[in-house]
């Protein structure tokens, strides 16, 4: 029988399955594209097939640096396909951290024991953290591992920047989707709200690079945060810092108005 | 002795719509106050308030001292709460699910689970997901009751369940009282409000209409007569008593209404020679109707 002591060990051990899901497939992700680097490395025409692409691609997903193993997962994983995986674990667990229990109608009891509303989040915003934090470290073992099977020359430096990277992006938009899940009580609003603005960061990120008026703009979108620098073998950029104030920011708006909102009856 | 609960002007409203109207309360330390009202009479918002789920429009309400607003942690650490639509985790036992709410709570004695549970005839190895209706309510019985709380603040507890498990959950309550334990009781179901209460509120449209204790309201209420007479019913005598509201002849009976206290209609009728005189005890259900009839 698992003891649940608090509202922290009982948020981790609901998402034990998830966990466990999510990090077999971002491992086999991770050990199928390291299986192609030795073919990739090895296409004699590799930099004339890349200068065939617009720049404006060659930029936003470094194709420009294919030539490195860094470069190459860089490009295919860390560019677009694990800043999304770890979005849609972080917004998904974030929506239903609280209205997924007002909604199913098991809030109204909790709330009357000593958690008070105000706990509540932060016992959820810290499971929400470990639980994305467990599928970074899962990532970059995983990076880490493969690195010396497919010789791609990536180091326990290189993978950790990577992970955290993708990490303080799941958190940031994880928590959004918490504080909106918070003040609203609706999970679906919280994915619509999160997603919706994770969009709009990407755009601005993606868009920034072509556009030259939105050029400036650029350094306030997460995406750019995380990801311009690498995010494999980045070397810990100071901008990464603005990622966990922005969450810190979502979460502690939305106390005040949780502790001070009605529960809703569904 | 200052109120367990205590409301002044408590109202509720959702978009301009008044769920709660005004409501002035008190009830006192180790009575069981029976909260009756049809569905949507606002029972459960003012349960919901007392709980400290949701904010007052306007008013004011406090529990064991605590203003349910500014000091709702200090409130809801001395009550027991049971929501009319009770809900728990459906993949944890009902051990799990009890054991973490204790946890939450602090300062529960395992023992208690056990036999409350135990009392209330509940397999705490059984998957909550997995149980009939009322096995789950039982489950949010004991949840409620399991840290002993000084006020129980109950929604509709015994939906579901069967008549004697329903019998045995009354029995608890009385004895919480008996403990010096104050119980807040809605339902809309009479009988069981009628058998443990001390004191009944009702509430209609969202005022309070009537607070009262339960012998009181008998003795006000309507009471039924058949009588028999040994010659032919003296109709028009019975009709001119006060108190009577209503005479039905029925051969050489009558059915007889009155309002309060029977002696002027027997002193009325005894001339009469009777042959035989059937009262019916009062219930709450007619009490009941008797305020719908007055003010709908």
């Amino acid at each position: 029988m698992t003891v649940l002591t608090n509202v922290f060990v009982k948020t981790l051990r609901d998402q034990r399955k998830a966990l466990v899901g999510w990090s077999v497939g971002l491992a086999v992700l991770v050990v199928l594209e390291a299986a192609l680097w030795p073919t990739v490395r090895n296409m004699g025409d590799l930099r004339e097939f890349i200068a065939n692409y617009p720049e404006a691609i060659r930029e936003l997903f470094k194709i420009d640096e294919f030539a490195s193993g860094i470069g190459f997962l860089n490009g295919e994983l860390y560019s677009l396909l694990l800043p999304i995986l770890f979005l849609v674990y972080g917004i998904g667990r974030g929506a239903k951290a609280i209205a997924g229990e007002e909604e199913a109608g098991t809030l109204e009891v909790l709330l009357t024991t000593r958690v008070s509303p105000t706990s509540l989040v932060l016992h959820r915003a810290a499971a929400l953290t470990v639980a994305v934090g467990c599928l970074g470290v899962v990532l970059f073992v995983a990076v880490v591992l493969c690195s010396p099977v497919f010789g791609l020359d990536i180091t326990a430096g290189d993978a950790l920047t990577g992970s955290l990277a993708v990490v303080l992006l799941g958190v940031e938009f994880g928590w959004l989707a918490l504080a909106v899940s918070a003040v609203s009580g609706r999970h679906v609003v919280a994915i619509a709200v999160s997603s919706a603005l994770a969009v709009a960061a990407y755009l601005l990120y993606a868009a920034g690079g072509l556009v030259s008026v939105l050029e400036p703009w650029r350094g306030i979108s997460p995406f750019h945060q995380a990801l311009a620098e690498g995010p494999l073998g980045a070397g810990l950029p100071v901008v990464y810092l603005w990622m966990p104030a922005a969450a810190a920011v979502f979460v502690l708006a939305a106390l005040p108005v949780f502790e001070r909102r009605d529960i809703t009856v569904h | 002795m200052s109120p367990v609960i205590h409301t002044e002007g408590l109202t509720k409203r959702y978009h301009d719509r008044p769920a709660l109207s005004g409501l002035d309360l008190d009830v006192q330390a180790g009575t069981l106050f029976g909260y009756l009202g049809p569905n949507g009479a606002g029972k459960t918002t003012t349960i919901r308030l007392l709980a400290g789920l949701i904010r007052p429009t306007a008013g004011y309400a406090s529990v064991l001292g605590a203003d349910v607003v500014r000091e709702r942690e200090t409130a809801q650490r001395r009550i027991g709460y049971l929501p009319g639509d009770f809900v728990a985790y459906p993949d944890l036992t009902a051990a799990e699910y009890l054991r973490y709410m204790a946890n939450l709570r602090g300062g529960v004695d395992a023992s208690a689970t056990r036999q409350l549970a135990k009392r209330l005839d509940l397999d705490l190895d059984h998957v909550i997901g997995a149980m009939s209706h009322g096995n789950r309510q039982k489950v949010g019985i004991v949840q409620a009751l399991q840290h002993d709380p000084e006020l129980l603040i109950l929604d509709e507890p015994t939906q579901g369940l069967d008549p004697l498990v329903q019998r045995e959950f009354l029995a608890m309550l009385r004895e919480a009282r008996s403990a010096g334990r104050t119980v807040f009781l809605c339902s809309h179901v009479l009988s069981e409000v009628e058998a443990v209460a001390d004191t009944v509120g009702i509430l209609r449209q969202g005022h309070l209409v009537e607070v009262a204790s339960v012998a009181g309201l008998k003795a006000k209420a309507l009471r039924r007569l058949d009588i028999m007479f040994e010659s032919a019913p003296p109709i028009d005598t019975l009709r001119s008593v006060p108190g009577v509201t209503e005479v039905v002849a029925n051969g050489s009976g009558v059915q007889v209404l009155v309002a309060g206290s029977m002696a002027a209609l027997l002193a009325a009728a005894a001339p009469f020679r009777i042959a035989s005189l059937v009262t019916h005890e009062p219930d709450l259900e007619e009490i009941f109707l008797t305020y719908y009839g007055e003010q709908g």
